[in-house]
């Protein structure tokens, strides 16, 4: 069973801590996730997680809204901080370890789906760090298109696009795979 | 931001089908494998462990301890001024810039640059120097200058004129000065009159004088005075303390003409003694011939004695008496000075002073931002290049992934 997640408003008034607390609160899980997909390192990815709210919370006052909502602003610290990880540790296309599948082999799915859900695993595997990297911003971080387009610095326009090449490319591989 | 292209419509159908699916909402038969794959995608997001989402919750309840609350209250006062909703990001530490070069300006406009500690309204320059050589040998002459210069503005108290050189012992000093001095056109005449009385009781005597007094700015007036060099300096004080007038220059000479007074008392004792000579040979002598020759010389010497004698004296009269050169020019005070010449505040000089501060201060401000414009202009530069070199490296890091 898949669940699907409500997107919750940040809070528009209140103090800057509060506003800071709701964010959290909104985006802890999808940053996470975001974070976990594009480092496929679940123990970096709680490092880099809680070290982008703490640089989130440190420069929460500089937040400004004209450029964008906060969870794009929000987004683009953890981006940031993800891709300081990753240059440190010098990290290759050949990474030690996936993310965790705590679903793996679960009795629920049936076995259609579960094969279909190893051949998904299997083309995502093959995407590069950045098609990789949008799958996580939209499916994990949840974001909308112009969400990822600022976070990614491109317009609404394209960051659609390279979504769309993206799927098209796992849906290739996972139609290969079958 | 790149420019935005419009999607195809294809591409928008299949975008706008993942957004529906992934907020629940049916979507087209068409996209039922898109639907599929998008929901799949979603499965697969990690999920966060419970004991890293206790952890941050604590942390964030925490507020990240004191750790993230290291700022000073200076920096959080900055970070203030830079919040993006109080303005422009660059007004806030350029007017506190602007704010901190004012208070420096006032500061030095006030002290007078550490100079003095006259009040802001007598500050303008009234520089004077002195300097005398009285020569090292007899024979050799020296002369020495003392200048005082003042702006004009009536409102300035009353300068003191350069002040005279001393006089070293045994020296023969011939002293002069050139003074001028400035005053409301209808007190051309007035002023003079006061001219004439300053001098009468310093025991001097007026050489020449040109008044011309219309009542407008090209009323003037020129004297050519000459005072006791003992009283030159008082003198000089005097006609610079004029009510009414204040001093536009001063300037004060003096030359050493011991050299010349030696000479010509050597030259007159020489001739004297040669006189004598001659009155003893003349005494002495036989022939009409011997003494009508001896008294041709002595007729010529006599003529030497008068002219080295009227020489000296004139030396001697022109170092017991100083010359002074003065100048009084009729003009109109600047708006804010015609409120007499006292030393209170007036609105006036409240806004000359305000005024002068504020050219001093936009002089200062044009200083500081030619020295901070291309300062900032590299730093600027600097902070582009890395920032790019930066942004460059985490896009190779996501590459190389």
């Amino acid at each position: 069973m898949i669940e699907l997640r409500a997107q919750p408003a940040p809070a528009a008034a209140g103090s800057t801590w509060e506003r800071f607390e709701a964010l959290y609160r909104d985006a802890r899980d999808d940053v996470y996730a975001y974070v976990a997909t594009l480092l496929r390192d679940p123990a970096a990815a709680e490092d880099v997680t809680a070290l982008a709210f703490e640089r989130a919370y440190r420069r929460r006052a500089t937040f400004d809204r004209r450029r964008g909502v906060e969870r794009a602003w929000l987004f683009g610290i953890a981006r940031n901080a993800a891709l300081d990880e990753l240059r440190r540790r010098r990290r290759t296309a050949a990474l030690a370890a996936d993310p965790e599948d705590v679903d793996a082999g679960s009795v629920a799915d049936g076995a259609e789906v579960a094969l279909r859900r190893t051949a998904v695993r299997a083309a995502l595997s093959g995407l590069s760090g950045r098609e990789r990297e949008i799958v996580a911003l939209k499916f994990h971080g949840g974001l909308t298109n112009g969400e990822i387009g600022r976070v990614l610095g491109i317009s609404e326009t394209a960051a659609g696009s390279l979504l769309f090449r993206t799927i098209e490319k796992l849906r290739r591989a996972c139609d290969a795979t079958s | 931001m790149r420019r935005a292209e419009p999607l195809e419509p294809e591409v928008e159908a299949a975008l706008e089908a993942i957004d529906a699916t992934l907020a629940g909402e049916p979507v087209d038969p068409e996209h039922a494998e898109l639907a599929e794959l998008s929901l799949i995608l979603q499965a697969e997001r990690p999920a966060v462990p419970e004991s890293f989402a206790a952890t941050m919750d604590a942390r964030v309840g925490d507020r990240f301890g004191s750790g993230a609350e290291r700022t000073s209250a200076l920096r959080l006062v900055w970070r203030r001024l830079w919040r993006p909703g109080f303005g422009p990001g660059w007004l806030a530490p350029a007017g506190a810039m602007a704010a901190v070069v004012a208070v420096i300006v006032v500061l030095v406009s006030v002290t007078g640059g550490g100079g003095g500690s006259r009040p802001l309204s007598f500050s303008a320059a009234n520089a004077g120097s002195a300097s005398s050589s009285a020569g090292g040998s007899a024979g050799a002459k020296a002369a020495s200058t003392a200048h005082g210069s003042n702006q004009l503005s009536p409102s300035q108290p009353k300068a003191p004129a350069a002040p005279v050189p001393r006089n070293p012992l045994g020296r023969q000093i011939v002293q002069g000065a050139r003074l001028s001095l400035s005053t409301r056109p209808s007190r051309i005449g007035s002023i003079s009159q006061r001219v004439f009385a300053v001098i009468g009781s310093e025991k001097g005597y007026v050489a020449s004088s040109s008044v011309t007094a219309t009542g407008h700015p090209d009323s003037s007036a020129t004297f050519a005075l000459s005072v006791p060099s003992s009283n030159l300096q008082e003198t000089l004080t005097r006609l610079s303390q004029l009510p009414g007038a204040s001093v536009v220059s001063s300037t004060i000479t003096s030359r050493d003409i011991t050299g010349a007074v030696g000479g010509a008392g050597r030259r007159l004792a020489e001739a004297r003694a040669l006189r004598r000579s001659l009155l003893q040979q003349l005494a002495s002598a036989y022939t009409t011939d011997q003494i009508n020759a001896l008294k041709a010389r002595i007729a010529r010497v006599d003529k030497t004695i008068d002219r080295d004698n009227a020489a000296l004296t004139t030396l001697h009269r022109r170092v017991r008496y100083s010359r002074i050169e003065l100048t009084l020019q009729g003009s109109t005070p600047p708006v804010g000075h015609r409120h007499g010449n006292g030393g209170g505040f007036t609105l006036g000089r409240a806004v000359h002073d305000a005024v002068h501060v504020l050219v001093i201060a936009a002089g200062v401000l044009l200083i500081a931002l030619a020295v901070a414009i291309p300062v900032g202009l590299v730093a600027a530069l600097v902070s582009w290049l890395w920032l790019r070199a930066r942004r460059k490296a985490r896009e190779a890091a996501l590459d190389r992934v």
